[in-house]
């Protein structure tokens, strides 16, 4: 028992030990920051993702181990914006850890560095879940990330000097491969029918490639819709073409109705990559949603 | 008259020609100051269009600067923030976090907590859930004066019942505190305070302070509000052991996350002690008319907790705690009728007793406490498939003398009072939006005087199913029956089923979505 709990202790500081080896104790709370994190912090940085891409990022709950995770960080990328408002500033502050409180350099927002779409909307909960602060899903406009990945790299270099040439470096590629498939991209989504979201999630990507917007399965963030809702969508969209994309962890029941009557395909895309994605693999991500919006039928 | 006329008019055209003139003056200055308005109005927009841009511009370049030179000397960069915003969008700093809250004031957030009741007991049965029977209830124990008024919180009736309006305030005081205020609005209008208190943000090493008005991290359910529940009401050995409104207490708390491989909260608490079951003590004339002995100086009340949480993959979640509380001051009366001479607690009410003594009992009181939090998200729309289980086990040991009695022969003799309760939960998300839960408590499997007596009584149980529909972040619905076998007296027990239904909503700021 004894023998057992000094080995248990002792494993603990070994493992504990070889995580003290990265300069950079990052933690990002959804893989797509963990992915940007990755690419700029290189082998500098030892990342950890809170979230699973297949949970909705704004309904976690502040979990122990996530508290655990947050007590050594050096640096927390957030998404930001108010979309890990529910659990996110409770981890911290329960993390006994000054250094990433919000203010500090060890807090980093990806929404604070660029510009939002729908900022300012009325702050009334009739409208449902909204955030007048402006739509949070930023990671899904690969030129807005390209700029994240700079402020990132900045914000490495601050908290790891030795190593601001290399964050720097990487920002810098990693802005140039999401430039290289950028033309790629354009010419694919030229004249994209369009899609129906399940939720005004992935707008970023539609504005930045000027893919037209058909409409919400839900009318009201956070609120299910109708079966009169989901008719007279159908009804409105009848003999035009497009593509119904939803997050895994929406209802599938919905969408698949619209896509009976619709003729169209239902997909169901996460809004974030693989959990261990790097750089590459969020741009493969990208290459996955361009691909669902240009086949639209 | 006729002379005069011309004489007037003459001059009058001259003067007419005069006027028309500085009319005509006038108004040419008039229109050229206002060009002139129009024209500087328009020259001071330009000016301060371009100043605006510069000023952004120069911002960012300060900014740039200010990392650069930071990195470069190679210490944290504090003072960034201070750096005013002059970019048209206030508070993008870059360092800070994004949020539509309101400049300096409090997150405020109220919520409203009512609901429909019924049993088959009258209405009583609400209250007796929290008066399960245990041979030492505290300082509320006593048969003859609970019903004048006394201490009676929250008392629901067979039909609508407004529990109580809790508002809550937070923010962060300065950049060493934060602090919170919970203010409970009670049916009646009457207004109590459930917490205040203050809590460090840059303590070094995983260490925080928390000092005020709380409700302690004994446990698990312990700290969470009425509002937070997955069931309308308490468990049977919080609501019994430590009374309505659990360990809440004044004094000071302080943890420690210790940089551990897994998940480990330690903490301590001193706490002021003034409780109504766990460790209460009695007012001055029944201290006096009973050798008691006076109050204690605080603290009297002390905890110590610690919480594991072991990874047990990304989208689970396990906690265990262990939980111990000492209050080192425990007072109460007991009383027994004339007729059963010696027996402490035997029916009074069966026999028509001539006379009532009362024996004064002075010591100390332990409580253990062992819990475990299980979750899993499911991953479903709006919580379906998620499931959380939930169990705690509380031990209560009160160890006293009788300090005076009408049969001198017992005083200074030992009694000590065992009573313990479990209960354990689940909840799962059976559809997007609506849970189902299971709830069994129990108080008293242990449930005994021994020490110089010795007597040994039944406990109380209870079944507890609820649905609860969750219509948004905001507002929910719950309906709840349970079956409640409750012991009332030694040999005496009352069954009954209760049902409620209970509305809950929030106002305000986005709550908190803490384990």
């Amino acid at each position: 028992m004894v023998k057992g709990l000094v080995g248990f202790i002792l494993g603990g500081l070994l493992t504990f030990g070889a995580t003290q080896a990265a300069e950079l104790d990052v933690v990002a709370t959804s893989s797509s920051m963990g992915a940007l994190a990755r690419t700029i912090g290189a082998e500098r940085a030892q990342v950890t993702v809170l979230a699973s891409p297949d949970r909705d990022l704004h309904m976690l709950q502040a979990k122990p181990t996530m508290i655990r995770a947050l007590r050594d960080a050096d640096l927390v990328v957030a998404v930001g914006a108010e979309l890990e408002v529910g659990w996110l500033p409770v981890a911290i502050a329960s993390a006994g850890n000054p250094r990433i409180l919000p203010g500090q350099p060890g807090y980093f927002e990806a929404a604070a560095q660029v510009d939002l779409l729908e900022v300012g909307l009325p702050a009334n909960r009739a409208l449902g879940d909204v955030h007048p602060v402006g739509n949070p899903h930023v990671n899904m406009d690969p030129v807005r990330m390209a700029i994240v990945a700079s402020a990132l790299g900045e914000r490495m270099a601050l908290l790891d000097p030795a190593g601001a040439e290399t964050y720097r470096a990487n920002a810098r590629s990693f802005a140039a491969a999401t430039e290289q498939r950028m033309n790629a991209w354009q010419a694919r989504l030229a004249g994209a029918p369009g899609v129906i979201l399940y939720h005004r999630d992935a707008l970023y990507l539609l504005d930045r490639f000027g893919v037209p917007l058909l409409g919400t399965i839900e009318e009201i963030p956070g609120v299910p819709p109708t079966a009169q809702q989901i008719k007279a969508l159908s009804e409105h969209l009848q003999g035009r073409s497009g593509v119904i994309v939803y997050a895994p962890y929406m209802s599938a029941q919905a969408p698949e109705r619209l896509a009976k009557g619709l003729g169209w395909e239902a997909r169901r895309l996460a809004l974030d990559p693989p959990i261990g994605a790097d750089g590459g693999g969020y741009l493969d991500h990208i290459d996955l949603w361009v691909d669902t919006l240009s086949h639209a039928r | 008259m006729a002379l005069l006329t011309p004489m007037s008019a003459l001059p009058a055209t001259d003067t007419e020609i005069a006027e028309l003139r500085t009319m005509l003056d006038q108004m040419k200055s008039q229109y050229e100051r206002r060009i002139q308005d129009l024209e500087s109005r328009l020259a001071k927009a330009e000016r301060d269009a371009t100043k605006a841009a510069t000023r952004s511009e120069a911002a960012a370049v300060r900014a740039e600067e200010a990392a650069r030179v930071a990195s470069t000397e190679s210490r944290p960069m504090t003072a960034p923030v201070v750096t005013p915003p002059a970019s048209p969008e206030p508070g993008k700093t870059g360092f800070g976090a994004l949020n539509s809250g309101n400049a300096f004031n409090p997150q405020i957030s109220a919520f409203l907590d009512g609901n429909y009741y019924h049993d088959g007991i009258d209405g009583e049965g609400a209250t007796l859930v929290g008066l399960a029977y245990q041979p030492s209830r505290g300082a509320d124990h006593g048969h003859d004066h609970e019903e004048d008024g006394g201490h009676v919180h929250g008392l629901t009736e067979n039909g609508f019942n407004f529990r109580e309006a809790e508002i809550a305030f937070s923010a962060t005081v300065d950049p060493y505190f934060d602090a919170s205020l919970f203010l409970a609005i009670d049916g009646d209008g009457t207004v109590e305070l459930e917490e205040g208190y203050f809590q460090t943000r840059s303590l070094p090493a995983g260490l925080r302070v928390k000092g005020g008005k709380f409700l302690s991290d004994f446990g698990y359910i312990n700290r969470q509000h009425p509002h937070q529940w997955d069931f309308v009401d308490q468990n049977l050995p919080y609501l019994n052991l430590l009374g309505p409104h659990g360990l809440q207490d004044t004094g000071l708390q302080l943890t420690w996350l210790p940089k551990l491989p897994v998940y480990t909260l330690l903490g301590v608490e001193g706490l002021q002690g003034n409780q109504e079951i766990f460790g209460a003590t009695l007012g001055d004339d029944d201290q006096a008319a009973l050798e008691l002995g006076d109050t204690d100086d605080g603290p009297r009340l002390w905890t110590a907790f610690a919480k594991v949480a072991p990874e047990i993959g990304i989208n689970h979640a396990l906690q265990l705690g262990l939980s111990y509380a000492d209050n080192n001051q425990h007072q109460e009366v007991q009383e027994h009728t004339h007729a059963h001479d010696g027996d402490l607690d035997d029916a009074h009410d069966d026999d028509h007793a001539i006379e009532i003594h009362r024996n004064g009992l002075a010591g100390d009181a332990q409580l253990w406490g062992v819990d475990l939090v299980y979750k899993y998200d499911g991953g479903g729309a709006y919580g379906h498939k998620s499931f959380k289980l939930q169990s705690e086990y509380l031990r209560s040991i009160k160890d006293m003398r009788i300090t005076s009695s009408a049969h001198p022969e017992v005083v200074g003799s030992r009694r000590t009072f065992t009573t313990d309760g479990l209960y354990a939960q689940a909840i799962y998300g059976f559809a997007p939006k609506w849970t189902a839960g299971l709830r069994y408590d129990v108080l008293g499997m242990t449930n005994e005087v021994s020490g110089s007596e010795n007597a040994s009584f039944g406990s109380s149980d209870r079944w507890t199913f609820d649905v609860t529909w969750n219509l948004s972040e905001f507002s929910r619905l719950r309906a709840q029956y349970a079956h409640n076998d409750i012991l009332q007296a030694p040999g005496e027990r009352e069954r009954f089923d209760a049902f409620y239904l209970q509305f809950l909503v929030s106002m305000g700021s986005h709550g908190a979505h803490a384990f």
